[in-house]
């Protein structure tokens, strides 16, 4: 569903991506690990967006989605999460998700009907899946760093997307909080067939939900493959000698 | 060249507050002002002159210290829009204060005999005063320039506009560093003020104009850059003397439409902002 | 609208629609201007207080309005109900050349783009002298009888205030209304969710300046007069003061903020001439002990809970983050 072919990124001097490459398969979950400053979330930038890549391409379901701007990429199917919550701070928790149902079925540009008129059965399907429903009133800047995370991911899932993009979902989380977050993303792949592509640094994470890693260093693909391949492999041990339990 | 000096002070605290002090006309007005009061104290002529320069704009970098310290440095935490309204309330106060102090005629004064009058130079006759800016211009440029570069708390200053929080885990005190920023940047108001005195009619109304032109200048030489200060002010003192020249009714909408192409163009401003 | 909300502006429009019958002139004049002042601060804070966008010169399009209902009426000799239409499409489309500039930019560099465009048109204006009287202004705008009289031009203008509140009150709690919302808390998530930031960022500006157009034509059926000084900045300022003073997060709150103006300034000023002063001190005194406004205050006393980020005043009472 998603090729990144041989991207590059430098800002500066500094080159930030330098040869990434990495293959997701439809209905799979594809977890993206490397030490900190391999690269992961320039190359999620990249993927989604924000940043346009110097050199590479990037397909996404055999379109060719290299340089554009995040809303096109939003549109062809490709939701994104942050590794900072990205949320509205000031619109209550059912608006954050609200919104970005609304802009999921165009309706953003709707003039003279009342919003919470509209869509509210999906908006509140989607609080409900991930367990912000009973929170739906309250406003988003006031909740806590968990359920902030969780709100990122329900706002990436108003819309609708084929691929769910998710920058470490469980960053900051207690271990309760982590396994609900994990049991959610779970869910969305085995329930919903949601292709998913996120980055840990977790790696119980990591090894027990991912069908297949890519393991960056440097910017660049060491490997991609499945868990008990990536485990075995020495470049990937060296890269992380010691900082398994980090 | 006084549009450059009041414009580098702007710039300046820009920079390192990232901060449009739009009271900054303001303060350049009560330079004017002070000015002429310590002129006529002084007796006038050269002694009055110089004590004018001397003690203009050190009333208003007092001035400066005083607002600063008492209320605006409460607001370094806050929202950056916070600090742009309330210097915009301190012009609003200093406003009243000037025609408070002042009254609201207008007042004048006399340059120094060896200031008066024109020199001929290449053919033309140029106004002695003017001379004098052009070389005082570049002298506050230069010694601005000197400071921010060479000495140490230039450079804290300078760091301290790119990243606060940095400075202030060193352990340097980056309240005073912008509390010395700040004053410097009023001081350089007062300093153009008291220099334009002599050749302009000192009035209530010189702080909105000169505001919007030091603004406009900074915008388009690139926030808090000095030497951007430099090329817009030249900029904007061709254009309009380009107007004066060719359509005289509307001088004043030459250098505003250049300001509109160039932000057109390069919105960020011709020479990189220092952030 | 909560019934309560509901009852309080039914009350409040039927006391206002009584005005005229028991006040004096004076007090039925400055109402009036209290209206369209009003209407100038709520369209501001549409893109302000709702879309986060620093509209430093809003004050063009409102002056804009003005003198486009002036010159339309004194020199091209049309009906007024005609520059009544044209003059707010005029604002519009001002907006539009303006906006499609500015919103390419973002933050503070989006405001300086407006003074500068915005100080164009001013210069312009005050320099042609043939057209536009200068500084002098224009004056003597001939206005229907039917809306001349001081009572009248109160009722048209409360009329028009109600009606433009009304549509403003439907865009902010649409679909578009949310969106704007939350492109002033985070513009760069809107993208992510596939939001075209630019395009519904100059929505918002036309119609903003749609609306401060109207706002400048009645104040042409007001004053009969146009000036300057509605195209220069410091009018913008005190505008945006207005926002902030009332509140720019609720929806009401620059009305209240228009209205707290009007009024001090006027009455301040058969005390002092020091007016400016005044208006100075209490723009500190907000920055300090209120900065989300009268009307934010007193909602988060009435427990309404405003945003309020565990204490973390940038996160919470900012428009637009860094």
């Amino acid at each position: 569903m998603l090729a990144v072919q041989d991207v590059h990124k430098s800002f500066g001097d500094f080159k930030a991506v330098n040869g990434a490459t990495l293959q997701v398969e439809k209905g799979r979950i594809v977890a993206v690990i490397g030490p900190n400053g391999a690269g992961k979330t320039t190359l999620f930038n990249l993927i989604c967006g924000q940043l346009s890549p110097d050199k590479g391409r990037i397909i996404f379901d055999g379109q060719d989605i290299t340089a554009l701007p995040p809303h096109k990429v939003c549109r062809r199917g490709v939701a994104r999460s942050f590794q900072i919550a990205n949320i509205f701070p000031r619109l209550t928790v059912f608006k954050n998700v609200q919104v970005s149902v609304l802009s999921q079925h165009q309706k953003s540009g709707v003039l003279f009907k009342p919003a919470d008129q509209l869509l509210i059965d999906e908006t509140e399907k989607i609080l409900d899946r991930v367990g912000l429903l009973d929170k739906a009133q309250v406003i988003a800047g006031s909740l806590s760093h968990g359920d902030l995370r969780i709100l990122e991911i329900a706002i990436a899932l108003g819309g609708s997307p084929r691929l769910l993009v998710l920058d470490e979902p469980t960053a900051g989380m207690s271990p309760d909080e982590t396994k609900r977050t994990m049991g959610l993303v779970k869910d969305l792949s085995q329930k919903e067939g949601l292709t998913i592509l996120f980055c840990e640094h977790d790696m119980d994470i990591v090894f027990n939900v991912a069908h297949s890693i890519m393991v960056m260093h440097h910017g660049r693909t060491l490997i991609q493959s499945s868990p008990e391949e990536v485990r075995k492999n020495k470049e990937v041990q060296e890269a992380y000698l010691g900082a398994e339990d980090a | 060249m006084i549009l450059f000096i009041v414009t580098s002070g702007l710039s300046f605290v820009l920079g390192i507050l990232r901060v449009p002090n739009i009271a900054h006309g303001s303060l350049y007005m009560i330079g004017a002002f002070c000015a002429y009061t310590f002129n006529k104290l002084f007796g006038g002529g050269t002694m009055g002159f110089l004590a004018a320069l001397l003690l203009a704009p050190l009333v208003v970098a007092l001035v400066s210290l005083i607002a600063e310290r008492a209320l605006f440095c409460r607001l370094y935490e806050r929202e950056h829009l916070m600090l742009l309204l309330f210097t915009f309330a301190l012009m609003l106060i200093l406003d009243d204060l000037v025609k408070m102090i002042w009254g609201a005629d207008y007042r004048s004064v006399m340059a120094p005999e060896f200031l008066r009058g024109s020199v001929n130079l290449f053919g033309s006759s140029f106004p002695r005063y003017n001379l004098f800016l052009l070389v005082v211009g570049p002298l506050v440029a230069v010694a601005l320039w000197l400071f921010t570069n060479k000495t140490k708390m230039g450079k804290i200053a300078r760091a301290a506009a790119v990243d606060r929080e940095m400075v202030g885990a060193v352990g340097i005190n980056v309240s005073w560093v912008f509390a010395f920023a700040f004053v410097l940047g009023c001081y350089l108001a007062g300093l153009g003020g008291a220099l334009v005195a002599p050749t302009i009619s000192i009035t209530l109304g010189m702080d909105h104009d000169i505001v919007i032109e030091a603004f406009l200048i900074v915008t388009i030489g690139g926030l808090g850059n000095m030497a951007g200060a430099m090329v817009g002010s030249l900029i904007f003192g061709i254009t309009q003397s380009f107007g004066v020249l060719f359509w005289p009714q509307f001088a004043i909408v030459f250098p505003y439409l250049a300001v509109v192409i160039i932000l057109i163009i390069r919105p960020t401003g011709l020479l990189k902002s220092v952030w | 609208m909560k019934k309560i909300e509901f009852k309080i502006t039914l009350i409040l429009i039927a006391l206002l629609s009584l005005i005229p019958l028991v006040l004096p002139r004076f007090y039925i004049y400055i109402t009036a201007t209290i209206f369209v002042t009003a209407l100038l601060a709520m369209s501001l804070n549409l893109v302000v207080g709702h879309g986060g966008l620093y509209q430093f010169h809003h004050g063009v399009f409102y002056g804009v309005g003005a003198y486009v209902t002036a010159l339309l009426i004194l020199k091209a000799g049309m009906p007024f109900w005609a520059a009544f239409i044209l003059a707010p499409i005029a604002s519009t489309v001002t907006g539009f050349l303006i906006g499609w500039f500015c919103v390419r930019l973002s933050k503070l560099y989006y405001g300086m783009l407006q003074i500068s465009l915005g100080s164009l048109i001013w210069a312009i204006a005050f320099r042609w002298y043939s057209l536009t009287g200068g500084d002098d202004g224009l004056h003597g705008v001939t206005i229907p009888d039917l809306i001349s009289s001081t009572r009248n031009a109160y009722y048209f203008t409360f009329i028009v205030l109600l009606a433009s509140l009304w549509i403003l009150y439907a865009i902010l709690r649409s679909p578009f209304g949310t969106t704007l919302q939350a492109l002033r808390d985070n513009p760069e998530r809107c993208e992510a969710i596939g939001i075209n930031v630019r395009r519904h960022q100059l929505a918002a500006v036309v119609i903003a300046t749609f609306f401060a157009g109207v706002a400048g034509a009645l104040f042409v059926v007001i004053e009969q007069s146009v000036f300057p000084d509605l195209l220069f900045w410091v009018l913008s300022l005190e505008v945006f003061i207005m926002c902030l003073l009332g509140g720019w997060f609720t929806f009401a709150g620059p009305i209240l903020g228009a209205a707290i103006m009007v009024s001090l300034r006027t009455f301040v000023g058969t005390y002092t001439e020091y007016w400016t002063l005044v208006l100075g001190i209490i723009l500190i005194l907000l920055i300090f002990f209120l900065p989300e406004g009268v009307m934010g205050f007193f909602l988060e006393r009435l427990g309404k809970p405003r945003s309020r980020q565990n204490g973390n005043d940038k996160a919470g009472a900012s428009v637009g983050s860094r």
